[in-house]
């Protein structure tokens, strides 16, 4: 069946470069569909050179850069981030201990989530190399199976109620979802907390134990298998 | 594991092919000269620092995109970047236009930048990138049809704009 005016003119005012077969037959039907057809070419091309804008001269210059640098830098980064880690842990802890003397692990979640959580989650873009993976939970004596370290995209070292723990993201069908490992905490399995339209369900572990957070569509519960499939606590295998 | 020399000649393949759609596309969608090109160097710090992940070069554009949008959405979080009065937004043009293209041109863009989000960033990964109605589908997270209801109403009021006021009109209503 041959496509009518309005049904072209849809197709046309959302893809003027069309070149599916029955639009290209409509467009070369009657003189109206090819007229309209060249006034929506012809506004394209208006189009075209409202947003064709130039770039900065220097930006591909200041692009360049950035490879340049880090490679330039590269030797030193292990130690600078080692340095950096020390300092980090170091100071959150103190200021943890100061302002937090007593605290459950409910509050402590809800508390630390609201620090950075959704910052994390918007920093966590690629896959996490398994050697960055194992660098962390390995000193806090646990490691991930695959299930866990496919999914990651961010993890780093935070502090905890009774001492230093990993924060991670990781990737599931519900989008992307926060997990602290705590690995000197120990918590009731099953419980719920909800806190700023996010909830966390605590899992109890072989040691220590795990909040799994994410926003109440995402079902966080749901995911337990995987953190208690996968994260194995009590020694640093690799 | 690639060599630094490899990996450095990739990421500047990379920065060659699209910094400049990026920055336009930046640009188009923050409406901020400075911010653009901020979100551009921030995405490829962030590109640099995942480059290993990218298995399938055909994908970068796309992946670069992905990159910039979520940091997009990052400023928006820490802060609402100052935004604009649409007049007072500065351009950078390569091109040389006869005075009447030119005014049409900068009633153009101030269409564009006063377009809605949704009926934007569309037409920005139609216009800019060639992105095929899927692939914006795709990159959006939004359905097929949708994307085409949306590019057909972004058109529809930028003509509508450029009619109604011709060349020394006040667009302000038709958004």
């Amino acid at each position: 069946m041959s496509m009518n005016f309005s049904e072209f003119k849809k197709l046309l005012g959302a893809d003027p470069w069309n070149r599916d077969p029955d639009f290209l037959r409509a467009r070369n039907s009657s003189p109206e569909f090819e007229r309209a057809a060249a006034e929506a070419e012809a506004f394209e091309r208006k189009l075209q050179r409202a947003l064709h804008t130039a770039a900065p001269d220097d930006l591909l210059e200041d692009i360049a850069g950035i490879g340049l640098h880090a490679v330039k830098h590269r030797r030193w980064v292990p130690l600078a981030m080692a340095a950096s880690l020390i300092l980090a842990v170091g100071a959150a802890a103190i200021f943890y201990k100061q302002t937090h003397t007593v605290i459950d692990t409910r509050t402590y979640v809800a508390e630390h989530f609201a620090l950075d959580g959704m910052d994390l989650i918007a920093r966590a873009t690629a896959p996490v190399p398994e050697q960055d993976i194992r660098a962390v939970l390995s000193s806090l004596h646990a490691h991930a199976g695959p299930q866990l370290s496919e999914r990651m995209r961010f993890i780093k070292f935070c502090p905890t109620p009774h001492g230093t723990g990993a924060h991670m993201v990781i990737s599931t069908d519900q989008g992307l979802v926060t997990v602290i490992f705590m690995p000197d905490n120990k918590v009731r399995d099953g419980q719920m907390v909800d806190f700023n339209g996010m909830q966390a369900y605590l899992v109890a572990l072989e040691h220590g134990s795990a909040a799994i957070i994410g926003r109440p569509s995402q079902h966080v519960a749901q995911l337990r298998t995987i953190v208690t499939s996968s994260l194995k606590t009590g020694d640093a295998q690799v | 594991m690639k060599s630094d020399t490899e990996r450095t000649a990739r990421f500047n393949e990379l920065a060659k092919a699209y910094s400049t759609d990026l920055y336009r596309y930046a640009m188009w969608i923050c409406g901020n000269d400075a911010l653009a090109r901020d979100l551009v160097q921030e995405t490829f710090l962030r590109a640099w620092r995942a480059l290993d992940s990218l298995k399938d070069t055909t994908a970068a554009k796309s992946w670069l995109i992905t990159i910039l949008r979520r940091e997009y959405a990052r400023t928006f979080e820490r802060k609402v970047p100052k935004f604009t009065d649409v007049e007072n937004v500065v351009i950078r043009d390569d091109d040389e236009l006869e005075p009447e293209e030119r005014t049409e041109r900068d009633l153009l863009r101030q269409g564009i930048l006063r377009l809605d989000a949704k009926y934007r960033e569309p037409l920005l990964l139609q216009v800019v990138f060639g992105h095929s109605c899927e692939e914006i589908s795709e990159q959006l997270g939004i359905g097929k049809s949708a994307v085409m209801t949306q590019l057909f109403r972004a058109r529809e009021k930028l003509k509508a704009m450029l009619q109604k006021d011709g060349i020394t009109g006040n667009v302000h209503e038709l958004f």
